[in-house]
């Protein structure tokens, strides 16, 4: 149990009358990548939000190293080392490539043995970026956001990265190569991930574990291989069998 | 991989600036300034310096206030209190001015819970406030009536240099920012202050920073103001219209520039004065009229302009240099 990196303790989180979130516990070990899977609208991002500091939970707790950080302000859970990405990708629109990658490095991870200045560069050329630097978000393709947005993450030296959607809206070559890119985050940098992925190859290869949420509840954890298998993860996204065969 | 960080002041800047502030320093005796004109520069000087303090917030930092009178007249009449106290030196009282609106300024922190167009209307709100209570407080302002100040004729000589000082400071300050790591956060939280968050940026922070900096710079001015125009009243230093005429400077000249808000200030004093006092319906509809075409045709204003200018210039002199080749 002590061993967790990051141990998520029935967090929940109500929107007025809809639980978004119903009491879901996990646990990251360090160097570990895990999948977070499930239908639309299963509360996905918002167990994100609330582990990163952008929404308060409604109840449970987040412990980051046996710490609790539970509620605690993005900018400040940066600081310890929690940064997470958004799906639909948030680049400073005004600040060119380089500064976007910049204002991160500026901040993040107190620890870090390389000054904030010479650490968006290399930054940028881990991510494949480094010949962009000077232009803006605007003009790279959506692939070229999504390492954007990875980059401006890795700026801040996380311990825990929690990726939203990293790899989904791009081509199948781009996904892969940004699967890739995940994959030597975790093994280059040691970076602990969470990933919240629709592509499932990408997902199912990368992942250690993967835990699926269906209406804000987990409905099973385990290996990739295990929880494709897993009646209720079957019946979570086809629907059961009566279901497809009625009238 | 060639990343450069460039110098934070460029050599050929801090020369270019340094020798304009000279200039201007010594113009009063090298063109012989009429009284009128030295009075009118100087005007400008305070003006320039509170439209490139409103744009620490409104350009940098993407809060657009329309209450940034609140804070010049807080300047203006806590420093003309002092003055009027006692043998107080004037700089040590428009200093204390503009520590009082600094700090004042922190009264919109709670406004930041909005956001765009709503914080907006909060400063509006903020700002009638404390004009209304400025002006029914008669015993510190003197009411509608107004104060007035012992009329100093070496004063207001002497505003010329002071107003040029501060107004050198400000533009300096604002270039800093502007290339600066700090300046980079303001712009992050401009674009995107979740995400900004999201990266670690603390954007309450910078946000009541910078309208501490804003507000102490306008109240300075305010205090300046105050002893140029040896009187001061609180519905024309607390008024609206002073509030959107630091909008209008920026704007014209260009929000988030560091020339534009100094540009836009100087057509502003200009048209002002011109146009004023023969038709005052006409100086109106004019700024109006150009606040239409800049934000249709410029969105970065004067400074936008100069800019595409120097471009087609440059355009223009390479194929020359080319077509004139080697000898």
């Amino acid at each position: 149990m002590s061993a967790a990196l990051l141990s998520v303790r029935a967090l929940s989180k109500s929107f007025g009358g809809l639980r978004a979130l119903d009491a879901v516990d996990l646990e990251l070990t360090a160097g570990e990548i895990l999948g977070v899977i499930g239908p639309n609208g299963a509360g996905k991002t918002t167990l994100f939000s609330l582990i990163a500091g952008s929404l308060q939970p409604t109840s449970g707790e987040v412990l980051f190293e046996g710490t609790p950080v539970t509620g605690r302000s993005a900018h400040r859970l940066v600081r310890g080392g929690i940064v997470r990405t958004h799906q639909i990708v948030r680049p400073f629109a005004n600040l060119t490539v380089l500064e976007n990658v910049t204002v991160a490095a500026l901040h993040g991870n107190r620890r870090a043995d390389i000054p904030a200045r010479h650490r968006a560069p290399r930054v940028l050329e881990f991510v494949g970026l480094a010949d962009r630097a000077d232009q803006l978000p605007g003009q790279l393709t959506l692939a070229g956001r999504k390492r954007l947005e990875l980059a401006r993450a890795l700026a801040t030296i996380p311990r825990v990265l929690l990726l939203d959607e990293v790899i989904a809206g791009v081509n199948p070559a781009e996904a892969v190569a940004l699967a890739a890119l995940v994959r030597r985050v975790r093994d280059e940098l040691g970076t602990s991930i969470i990933m919240i992925e629709h592509v499932m190859p990408a997902v199912m290869s990368l992942s250690d574990r993967v835990l699926v949420l269906d209406h804000g509840k987990k409905i099973a954890q385990g290996t990739p291989a295990e929880v494709v298998r897993d009646p209720g993860v079957i019946e979570a996204y086809l629907g059961t069998s009566s279901e497809a065969t009625a009238p | 991989m060639s990343v450069s960080t460039p110098d934070l002041v460029p050599p050929r800047v801090a020369a270019g600036f340094a020798a304009g502030v000279v200039l201007l320093a010594v113009a009063p005796w090298a063109l012989d300034l009429s009284p009128y004109s030295h009075n009118l520069v100087t005007l400008a000087f305070l003006l320039i310096s509170g439209a490139v303090a409103w744009n620490w917030m409104g350009g940098f930092l993407g809060q657009i206030s329309f209450g940034h009178a609140a804070l010049f007249g807080l300047g203006g009449f806590v420093s003309a209190r002092l003055l009027l106290s006692g043998p107080v030196p004037a700089p040590l009282a428009w200093l204390v001015g503009g520590l009082v609106a600094g700090v004042f300024s922190l009264g919109a922190h709670p406004a930041l819970r909005l956001r765009g167009p709503y914080f907006s209307i909060a400063t509006i709100g903020l700002g009638e406030a404390v004009r209304l209570i400025f002006t029914y407080w008669e015993d510190f302002t003197g009411g509608a009536s107004g104060l007035s100040l012992p009329i100093d004729p070496d004063m207001k000589h002497q505003l010329y240099w002071w107003g040029l000082g501060l107004a050198a400071i400000v533009v300096a300050v604002s270039w800093l920012m502007r290339h600066s790591t700090f300046g980079l956060q303001l712009l992050a939280i401009k674009a995107d202050v979740d995400a900004a968050g999201d990266v670690g940026v603390s954007a309450t922070f910078y946000q009541d920073l910078v309208f501490v900096l804003s507000g102490a710079v306008v109240g300075v001015s305010g205090g300046l103001y105050a002893s140029y125009f040896s009187f001061i009243e609180p519905n024309d230093m607390f008024g609206f219209d002073r509030s959107i005429a630091f909008v209008l400077m920026t704007v014209i000249g260009g929000v988030g520039t560091i020339l534009g808000p100094v540009l836009g200030a100087i057509v502003f004093v200009l048209l002002r004065q011109y146009l004023l006092a023969s038709y005052p319906d006409l100086y109106l509809g004019l700024y109006g009229a150009l606040l239409i075409l800049i934000i249709l045709f410029e969105p970065l204003g004067m400074a936008g302009l100069l800019r595409r200018l120097g471009h087609l210039l440059r355009r223009r002199r390479v194929p020359a240099a080319a077509a004139g080749g080697t000898p």
